[in-house]
């Protein structure tokens, strides 16, 4: 089994004045294929007045996942560090970095989209932002 | 056999070794496709509009179609219609990109009806771009308004699409009579096993040493285009094993998508049988793998993967263990074999086993008559009957998918 992060930003795209977004990390055990368990889920809101840039990106997935006490590399999809080359996207972060390959890390991917946009869709109605 | 030159245009920055795996691997097509490679051109730099590669490099391969007397230029970037007529006008020589390669070994290898289908599938999904171009272009010699040559109809487009949504029609009906075919296996109490894997990895020499019988196997890309399907049992338990056509690395999801029913063998199965050729290098093995996991994703239907680990004759052991350890994080449920010498072959079976959807056991009790017998020798070909004691009744243990189970559970003992 090996420990992973999976993080997922739901909202990059402009609502009224802003950016809306929500950072969700979630740290997981996985084999090759399944999730075998779940330890820490950390979710962050994150509000900007401009579209975010790779910069902004890689702070706000480092912000949140440092509010998770379990070791693992952090695993995202190409897209949501703008099709980077891993080469240069693993020089951008303190931690250990790659993107998705196996089954089981596009699964914990897909776990973290799902926390992360149903947080966001959550916090827009308690704002009443639509 | 036609003398080919394969050229190849790599992105500035792009890793390197890669970059020679690619063109290894349009090498080993167009050996599969029957060419002979009698040389390559690399060159590293961004897209050129009209040449693809760089005007000046377009110049050297002229000369060295020339030089090596080569019949066709196959270049592994995808070419568009403007570049593929300026680099022939240049060569004076026939070129063709990589996904034309690839339609023509589908295409030679076709044999079934479905088969043939598809492949004239992909060709025309591949035409129909080209033809908007075409279209495109013949209409801006065309004057608008009155007494102008309007009403210029797209029927070299139009009768593209035509075809394309027949040959669709066609294949969702032929597909729905594998559909039947494969609910009729299940109830018949097979499970199905799929081969999937790398072009190349042994697919077919493991399919033959697991069924004892002789399928065509080549040290060649694409041997197998239509699936084969054979049955096979362990311990009792019956499957059927399917080889299917093997995957290959940047397939344009159109293809991938026009190959589907092919490949819905393995999307359906119970098990599907991920075979790695262990002797490639590591960061091939990997990249493969990732390939084969970005396939499997969205479309399996809740199987189990089994990752077969073949070739393992080919290396010494302090290797593969080290490899083993790189690529654990991608290889499902793994197992060492040799397809060839047979080596692992038990333990891959009774994994496979092991993976087998779960039957339930289950004691009954049936009386001593004709139609009690006639009893027996149904469940003796619908399960597995472990013990059978006769007495005054015939005491039974069994095993059995769920179906046959609920049918005899008027005669149960306990589960």
């Amino acid at each position: 089994m090996f420990p992973i992060i999976a993080v997922d930003i739901s909202g990059r795209h402009r609502i009224n004045q802003g950016y809306y977004m929500v950072c969700a990390a979630v740290a997981v055990n996985v084999s090759a294929s399944h999730i075998e368990s779940v330890s820490q889920i950390a979710v962050k809101p994150f509000l900007v007045s401009s579209a975010p840039d790779i910069a902004d990106v890689v702070s706000i997935i480092e912000t949140t996942v440092a509010e998770i006490n379990y070791p693992g590399t952090i695993i995202l999809e190409h897209g949501d560090l703008y099709n980077q080359p891993e080469w240069l996207s693993q020089r951008m972060f303190s931690r250990e970095f790659k993107y998705q390959e196996s089954l089981s890390e596009r699964l914990a991917i897909e776990f973290a989209h799902h926390v992360s946009l149903s947080s966001r869709n959550l916090l827009m109605k308690e704002l009443g932002i639509d | 056999m036609k003398r080919t030159i394969v050229v190849q245009r790599n992105d500035p920055n792009a890793d390197t070794a890669a970059n020679e795996r690619k063109l290894a691997e349009l090498k080993e097509l167009a050996h599969a496709a029957d060419y002979v490679v009698v040389g390559s051109l690399v060159q590293s730099r961004y897209p050129d509009r009209k040449y693809q590669i760089g005007r000046g490099k377009v110049d050297e391969l002229a000369e060295l179609v020339e030089a090596l007397e080569a019949e066709k230029v196959i270049f592994n970037n995808q070419l568009s219609t403007t570049q593929i007529y300026n680099i022939s006008e240049t060569c004076k020589c026939e070129v063709m990109d990589r996904f034309q390669l690839i339609l023509e070994i589908f295409a030679a290898r076709a044999t079934t009806r479905r088969a043939k289908l598809q492949v004239e599938l992909a060709k025309l999904q591949y035409e129909l771009p080209k033809a908007k171009a075409i279209v495109s272009l013949l209409k801006k010699e065309e004057r608008p308004g009155f007494m102008g040559l309007g009403g210029y109809e797209d029927s070299y487009e139009q009768d593209i699409k035509k075809r394309i949504v027949r040959i669709r029609t066609e294949l969702l009906h032929s597909s729905k009579g594998s559909e039947l075919l494969r609910t009729f296996r299940h109830e018949r109490g097979f499970s199905l096993v799929a081969l999937a894997g790398y072009t190349n990895a042994g697919k077919s020499t493991l399919f033959q040493s697991l069924v004892e019988e002789g399928t065509i196997v080549e040290d060649m890309l694409f041997t197998t285009l239509s699936p084969t399907t054979r049955s096979l049992t362990i311990n009792q338990r019956k499957m059927l094993l399917t080889d299917t056509v093997g995957f290959i690395e940047d397939l344009p999801h159109w293809m991938v998508d026009a190959f589907r029913s092919t490949l819905d063998e393995i999307f359906l199965a119970d098990i599907i049988l991920l075979v790695v050729d262990m002797s490639d290098p590591v960061d091939v093995i990997r990249q493969k793998l990732v390939v084969s996991h970005d396939i499997f994703w969205k479309r399996t239907e809740g199987a189990v993967i089994v990752t077969a680990l073949n070739k393992t004759d080919l290396i010494p052991d302090e290797d593969l263990q080290k490899k083993l350890e790189v690529i654990s994080y991608l290889a499902p449920a793994p197992v060492m074999i040799s397809a060839r010498s047979g080596e692992g072959l038990g333990e891959l079976k009774q994994l496979l086993y092991e993976n087998l959807p779960k039957w339930e056991h289950c004691m009954i009790s049936v009386p001593m008559s004709e139609e009690g017998m006639s009893m027996v020798s149904w469940l003796y070909d619908e399960g597995i009957v472990h013990t059978i004691e006769y007495g005054d009744s015939i005491l039974m243990e069994i095993e059995a998918r769920d179906e046959i189970i609920q049918k005899v559970k008027p005669f149960a003992i306990s589960y």
